[in-house]
């Protein structure tokens, strides 16, 4: 027999026991050749190339699913960042172009498009600052829409005016969507060094440099990876890298394999694999859950950062391997209300926002899905933001912050959106100001290491 | 070659011109759709490597678990038999009382679809209340060889 009997069971374990799967097959679609002065014309360009493109994607992605028996959890769809192509509108015709996307996610049966975005790390056009203001209101009137925006870049230093307004788009998004637990700030995205082919919502956009359209893929696996662990039992921390490295390779090349099949079937050249393990709320998918594997009490426990830093590198070089194309965030994501070890970590009081700030200095993504109290003011939010913008920028690396200011509720209170997004207790915040520091605006000016030339 | 939105115009243009007075716009769109879809599956749609999507043949893997009893082999086997599958490989274990069975099939000759040979097999498994799996041969050749 060509594989060993145990390699058999290995795979038919992983999909069938260790919640394996695919996280998202993420179609990019190039909008730049949609513009058009008249609205109605622009809509229409809009609809119809998403429908055209997009028409068998969820089709595809099903059947690739089937033949291999490896699930495809999500099929979503990521766009041209919105105010590039239509930089001459105004902020009501960018509402109605959210309206079109909904509805065209919505014919193609796709549960997320993302792309409703501005890069304004160093400044904004017109068009940048009309899409911002309209975000409220496109995230609220809308179900399937995500929107990002990244304020910072290693070569461009943080632009806090981006940051203070952002601050303020999130708290009136929060209350827009107060009766669903201000939903759509889970849909909102700040970015510091945003890559341009992240398949993963809500932060995905196709970027300016990608071709026409292209498939990209974010592997999943916290279960394979947590199993493997448990399994290794007492071993040194050099041959438990060893093990998350092969268990890496693994996954991702079987992302590697899906990818490839659902781009060939839908004739779409095939982008990046994102090598992220991106937990969910079901029981067991967890990262929290790899790293009190690894030994730790609970998540939150002095030696949480060293952990994490090793499982990502481990994942990481694992990964390098199994794909001939790496790209979009690749690290582990640390969501607060989409891990349920995560969760339970906050709800215990052994995890804060400053010890969540150190987890993202050695691992993808920022702050994620971090709910605080709707009453924290503006200058507090942006003040996060930097944080997290200023630890992306001096390490060269992607930081973002989705964070959600529930409305009308406090410490104390929970959220449960259900689903993917899962529920949250709410996250105290400290009560210091930083206001004077934030109103002085500006931009932060590029670190020394951005003169690498 | 790929067909842009001039040549859909033109051929738009064209339609409405050849229809005069009985145009409409669902007939031009119907009549538009047509030709494109007969543009488009005459050419090669694009220039990067042609892929194998057959599915349909190749080699599959089928696994077997479940509390081990008479006649699992034999329902599995005949199956595959009706359906001109090729058995190539095998291997079978019985660990306390448990069975796994292990089967490469060769189903380039088989006279049905995969999803069609899994509704066949998910019957069995059901009727037999063990568990099947089948699955692209690659799938393993991907995960587990460099």
């Amino acid at each position: 027999m060509p594989y060993q009997f145990d390699e058999i069971l290995e795979t038919i374990k992983m999909t069938e026991v260790e919640h394996f799967d695919i996280r998202t097959v993420t179609l990019g679609i190039s909008l730049r050749d949609c513009f058009d002065g008249d609205l109605l014309i622009a809509k229409n360009k809009v609809y119809d190339k998403i429908c055209k493109i997009a028409k068998n994607h969820v089709k595809n992605a099903e059947k690739v699913s089937s033949i291999y028996g490896i699930s495809i959890a999500n099929k979503r769809i990521s766009i041209t960042p919105l105010s590039i192509p239509f930089d001459s509108y105004k902020s009501d015709q960018f509402l109605e172009l959210a309206l079109t996307l909904d509805k065209a996610a919505k014919e193609v049966g796709v549960d997320f498009l993302a792309g409703y975005s501005a890069l304004v790390q160093k400044g904004f056009t017109n068009g940048e600052i009309e899409l911002i203001k309209s975000i409220p209101y496109a995230l609220s009137s809308t179900e399937r829409v995500c929107s990002s925006v990244n304020v910072a870049t290693t070569k461009a230093g943080i632009n806090i005016d981006a940051v203070n307004i952002m601050s303020k788009v999130i708290l009136d998004t929060a209350e827009r969507t107060k009766d669903k637990d201000s939903i759509g700030c889970a849909k909102l995205v700040v970015f510091c060094n945003v890559p341009e082919d992240n398949p993963f919502v809500a932060g995905a956009f196709h970027g300016v440099s990608e071709p026409e359209c292209t498939l990209n893929v974010g592997i999943s696996g916290p279960g394979v990876v947590l199993q493997a662990i448990k399994e290794a039992g007492n071993v040194d921390l050099g041959s438990l890298s060893e093990i998350i490295k092969k268990t890496a390779f693994k996954i991702t090349r079987a992302g590697e394999l899906i990818g490839r099949k659902v781009a060939e079937l839908s004739n779409i050249p095939f982008g990046i694999v994102d090598l992220s393990l991106a937990p969910t709320p079901a029981e067991g998918d967890s990262i929290a859950d790899i790293l009190e594997a690894m030994g730790l009490e609970s998540v939150g426990a002095p030696g949480t950062t060293a952990a994490l830093a090793m499982l990502n590198d481990a994942v990481k070089k694992g990964g390098l391997m199994a794909s001939s194309y790496v790209g979009g965030m690749s690290g582990a994501f640390i969501p607060v209300s989409e891990d349920a070890g995560m969760t339970r970590a906050v709800e215990n009081g052994h995890l804060s926002i400053e010890k969540l700030e150190a987890m993202t200095c050695v691992c993808s993504v920022g702050l994620d899905m971090v709910v605080i109290p709707g009453d924290t003011p503006w200058e507090t939010i942006a003040g996060i933001i930097a944080d997290e913008c200023a630890i992306g920028m001096i390490n060269n690396k992607t930081t973002a912050v989705r964070i959600i200011p529930a409305f009308g509720k406090k410490v104390g209170d929970k959220v449960d959106w259900g689903g993917l997004l899962g529920s949250s207790p709410i996250m105290p915040v400290r009560k210091l100001s930083s206001s004077v520091f934030l109103n002085r605006g500006g931009r932060i000016p590029a670190p020394v290491n951005s003169l690498t030339n | 070659m790929k067909i842009t939105e001039e040549i859909i115009r033109k051929i738009t243009l064209d339609t409405i011109k050849e229809l005069g007075e009985n145009a409409t716009p669902e007939l031009v769109k119907k009549i538009v759709n047509k030709a494109v879809e007969k543009l488009t599956s005459e050419i090669p749609s694009n220039n990067f490597e042609k892929p194998n999507n057959n599915f349909d043949s190749g080699k599959i893997i089928l696994t077997a678990f479940g509390l081990n009893h008479s006649g699992i082999v034999s329902s599995i086997s005949s199956i595959l038999a009706e359906y001109n599958c090729d058995i190539q490989d095998i291997t079978q274990k019985i660990l306390q009382d448990y069975f796994t069975m292990i089967m490469i099939i060769d189903i380039s000759d088989a006279k049905v679809k995969f999803n069609d040979l899994r509704d066949s097999l998910m019957k069995v498994a059901e009727k037999l209340n063990i568990k099947i799996f089948i699955q692209h041969e690659d799938v393993f050749k991907f995960m587990h060889r460099i």
